[in-house]
């Protein structure tokens, strides 16, 4: 006789465990080369456990200004974004007007646009405006894909809201841009904080855009991480800076947890 | 009811412009190269559709877009299911919830060029944690050698990249339904299967579709992370639509390459205007 072994719940278990080892591995494997001298040292063994690859991270300039480049670039970003994408969400959400869906596909389109297409003419272009080699010119040129990706998020928490609001503030003598600033605002912060997070994601970890437009100066993470790599690669030391890359967007992650989890909508224009 | 209201494009405008900045315009310019052949940018000949004929006549662009297919097919048909069943799994607890979301979102957060890197670690016959083990299960040493073993490593690794997006979109969706509906449900004595049929799943709708078209597109066209792997190998078994451009652009090919961008933006627009009809199509489902 066959009795049900595993219920609905252990399985259930079962499953999420799989997924989620299946997620450590790699991060595992990449801790623990982190900690690990791979390339002959004065002081460490080649094989022994050391922190040797963290100090590295902390002595090399290069190393450190990367870091610096990288969060100064998705700040950028994430200040181009979110005030001109608030705006364009409500737009989106509660008005209709001629070609707004036309508008809104054509916002789709250039998010689902690979960045490869347009990195030469997109180098160009900002290179005559003068912005390659300096973290302005990344983040901008990120907006691509964050722009259409924050609307689309904003949008739904927006949709959210009851329409009576607009119209009872209408009413009060607000006009529509004060009504955003001082009620609607206030009203979708947690969903402001969840597309803050989904740009700092999407734009931390590009590098099409990254690499062709800091080829002298302005070098994000990953491309000082690029650099490392040559004819003897300290993989020990690209494990590191890749395990401390990780580390801001994981505490932001860790913040943002519970905002997350109450769920950003996406809905439909 | 939405307002009637064209200042509705005085609010879009901001967008609009910062879009035509990084998008249309260089958009713009990638249309007129690709009429072109350029040796340097000042001096250039025009070529008319020449580019265009070369690359569709071409077997290597139809070779390189049926693989481009396949792999994005094979992602959706693991990731979405995967994504939803995951999205079910996650357990209720509200410390809980925030937890799981977290580590599993983490993959998200590792620069792209990183990823092959940690992958090829992984599978070192040597070091990796796989690698020592994989020789036990019939995994073979030289497994950059074979067309399939690499696909299956692509694959695994996008999974791995991917798949917590098409989750944390689901979960998000699952936790707009009302209580109320689950427990009609149990006063029905539904099954599981048809709470997902006949509630979660209705729920889930418009994400899946955001989530079909964003991993559709994205893995359509992955670049940075696949060609690391093997090189495109072996003997061009992955090289994608996107690494051919990439190779063209590497070489300097300007006129090419550009034909080959707006080929690939056509693509680009054909998909999300199929996608928009799909949304226009769930919409007026919804209204009824």
């Amino acid at each position: 006789m066959k009795t049900a072994l595993l219920s609905l719940p252990s399985v259930k278990r079962i499953v999420l465990f799989g997924f989620i080892a299946f997620t450590f591995l790699p991060l595992i494997q990449m801790t623990m080369i982190s900690f690990i001298a791979t390339l002959p040292a004065p002081n460490v063994d080649v094989g022994s456990i050391t922190l040797s690859n963290y100090a590295g991270i902390w002595s090399d300039p290069n190393l450190r200004a990367a870091f610096i480049n990288s969060m100064a670039y998705v700040l950028i970003n994430i200040c181009i974004t979110i005030p001109v994408a608030i705006p364009a969400a409500y737009a989106f959400s509660r008005m209709s007007f001629i070609g707004d869906k036309h508008l809104f596909l054509a916002f789709i389109a250039f998010r689902i646009t690979p960045p490869v297409v347009l990195t030469l003419p997109v180098f160009q272009l900002f290179s005559s405006l003068g912005i390659v080699n300096s973290v302005f010119g990344i983040g901008l040129a990120h907006c691509l894909f964050n722009l259409p990706i924050s609307i689309w998020i904003l949008q739904g928490f927006i949709s959210a809201i009851p329409k009576e609001m607009d119209e009872t503030a209408f009413l009060d003598g607000y006009s529509r841009p004060q009504f955003i600033w001082k009620i609607l605002l206030p009203q979708i912060s947690s969903g402001v904080a969840v597309t803050a997070f989904f740009c700092f994601m999407f734009s931390w970890v590009e590098v099409v855009f990254a690499r062709i437009l800091t080829t002298t100066n302005g070098k994000p993470i990953s491309m000082a991480i690029n650099a490392l790599f040559g004819f003897q690669t300290d993989i020990g030391l690209v494990m590191a800076v890749t395990v401390a890359s990780i580390l801001p967007g994981a505490l932001l992650l860790f913040t943002m947890r519970n905002h997350l989890s109450r769920g950003f909508k996406v809905g439909q224009v | 009811m939405k307002y009637r209201d064209n200042t509705g494009w005085l609010f879009t405008l901001p967008a609009t412009l910062v879009l035509g900045l990084v998008g249309l315009i260089p958009l713009i310019t990638v249309i007129n190269y690709s009429f072109f052949e350029i040796f340097i940018l000042d001096a250039r000949f025009w070529v008319g559709i020449e580019w265009y004929a070369e690359i569709i006549s071409s077997g290597r662009f139809w070779a390189s877009f049926g693989r481009s297919i396949l792999f994005s097919i094979l992602i959706l048909v693991t990731q979405i299911p995967l994504g939803v069943a995951i999205a079910l799994c996650i357990p209720r607890g509200k410390v809980w919830v925030g937890l799981t979301l977290a580590v599993i979102a983490l993959p998200l957060l590792v620069p792209w060029n990183m990823i092959p890197s940690l992958w090829l670690s992984l599978l070192n016959p040597n070091t990796g944690i796989l690698g020592q083990l994989f020789p036990y299960v019939g995994w073979p040493d030289d497994w950059k050698l074979s067309a399939l073993h690499t696909w299956l490593v692509i694959i695994a690794m996008d999974v791995w990249h991917w798949t917590s997006l098409v989750v944390i979109l689901c979960y998000s969706a699952l936790t707009t339904i009302p209580a109320p509906q689950y427990q009609a449900a149990a006063i029905d004595s539904a099954g599981p299967w048809q709470v997902f049929r006949f509630i979660q799943l209705p729920k889930l709708r418009h994400v899946l579709l955001m989530a079909i078209l964003l991993r559709f597109m994205d893995s359509f066209m992955i670049y940075t992370e696949a060609f690391p792997i093997n090189a495109g190998g072996p003997d061009g078994a992955t090289m994608f639509l996107a690494i051919d451009l990439g190779e063209e652009i590497k070489a300097f090919n300007y006129g090419p390459s550009a034909a080959r961008s707006v080929i690939y933006f056509l693509i680009v627009l054909t998909v999300a205007w199929t996608f928009s009809k799909a949304q226009g199509r769930l919409g007026r489902e919804d209204d009824l």
